[in-house]
């Protein structure tokens, strides 16, 4: 097997679900051609919208930013990036510093919601006070609520977060494994509208993991080689690691999984919208399906 | 050849591709990005005896 790109130049990655080698180039405009398929396809954005870009400092949410900031140049809308800074101590200061830096370096307005501030308390001090309960979903709820908290203060139409392709397999898995496929059925969008909900956009659900990396860093952004402290505990870990063996195994396996999905998507919704509704949180008034949101069950004392 | 994982150097015997070097040394190829002299490679780069290899890990938890 050759280990040159189609247009004769050195190949900087091999594809193994479409077989091509491709070099940098041919690999950006890929990534490029696909991020701007996938807008179009879901009809995610439109011209003069304000998007709310969810920005952990990750290889994602990086390659996320740079892939809008390429796109508004064809397409006028407006950006703002929000960083959530859970307070874990050791890992979130670096991505930090890095989200900082790519917004002063692309010119995108950036502003940071922290946990210590808009929840009383960080990530780390929440699993002190309660060993049993499980960090990622913890942070998960909390870490959601204030991107749709910040994205509506900010006057966004959008929020765009990082999720892969990788993400979403995991994502489907889960929730078959769990035996919850009504969340599958409001994974696009909340089964009944609430004018308090922003709503999200995944541009980069059909992009895998590894391209967000290569991606990155070829852009030269700066990469975090650290693992949370807490996400050994995560059902999540087990799922992505058996999606990765399948994928070594048969190539293709996490677009067909997510493709699967897509296919049965309209059906969930369809059978789940029947008896949907939404309530207010009676402690913040924060929509919610039960008499309190998760975000305040979490901090209740 | 040379190996670089985690910014640690060190020495190696391998003949074959970076794909089977992943293998022998327990890498998905998924969560891993491939470095031959400072340029990405694919996995299917054959590695020579004056390479320097390096296995940069970018799939994480979280």
């Amino acid at each position: 097997m050759t280990d040159k790109c189609r247009c004769g130049r050195d190949a900087a990655v091999y594809l193994h679900y479409s077989r091509a080698h491709m070099c940098a180039s041919h690999f950006m405009r890929m990534f490029d051609k696909r991020f701007r398929k996938t807008v179009r396809q879901f009809s995610m954005l439109r011209k003069g919208d304000r998007v709310a870009v969810g920005l952990s400092g990750g290889k994602d949410s990086c390659a996320l930013l740079h892939s809008l900031c390429e796109l508004k140049k064809d397409l006028p809308f407006e950006l703002v990036a929000i960083t959530i800074d859970e307070g874990i101590r050791g890992y979130r200061s670096r991505t930090l510093r890095i989200a900082k830096r790519e917004c002063e370096q692309l010119g995108v307005e950036h502003v940071v919601y922290k946990f210590e501030k808009e929840a009383g308390r960080t990530l780390d001090a929440l699993v002190k006070r309660d060993g049993s309960a499980l960090p990622c979903t913890q942070c998960g709820v909390l870490r959601r609520y204030l991107l749709n908290k910040g994205a509506r203060e900010s006057g966004a139409d959008k929020l765009a977060t990082g999720h892969n392709l990788d993400d979403v397999a995991q994502m489907v898995l889960m929730n078959i494994m769990r035996n919850e496929p009504s969340r599958l059925a409001r994974f696009n969008e909340p089964l009944v509208k609430n004018s308090r909900f922003v709503r999200r956009i995944r541009p980069l659900m059909l992009t895998p993991e590894k391209e967000d990396a290569v991606y990155a860093m070829l852009k030269g952004i700066e990469l975090e080689h650290a693992e949370c402290p807490y996400a050994h505990s995560a059902f999540r870990s087990q799922i992505r690691r058996m999606l990765n063996e399948s994928e070594e195994k048969y190539p293709g396996t996490k677009f067909k999984v997510v493709n699967s999905f897509l296919e049965i998507e309209d059906a969930l919704r369809g059978k789940y919208l029947k008896g949907a509704a939404v309530a207010e949180c009676s402690t913040c008034g924060e929509p919610c399906s039960g008499s309190m949101c998760m975000f305040c069950r979490i901090l209740r004392p | 050849m040379e190996l670089i994982v985690d910014d640690e150097t060190r020495k190696m015997r391998h003949s074959g591709s970076v794909s089977a070097l992943l293998k022998k040394l327990g890498f998905m190829r998924e969560e891993v990005v491939i470095k031959v002299n400072g340029r990405l490679a694919p996995e299917t780069h054959q590695i020579k005896a004056k390479d320097s290899v390096e296995i940069i890990q970018v799939v994480f938890g979280g």
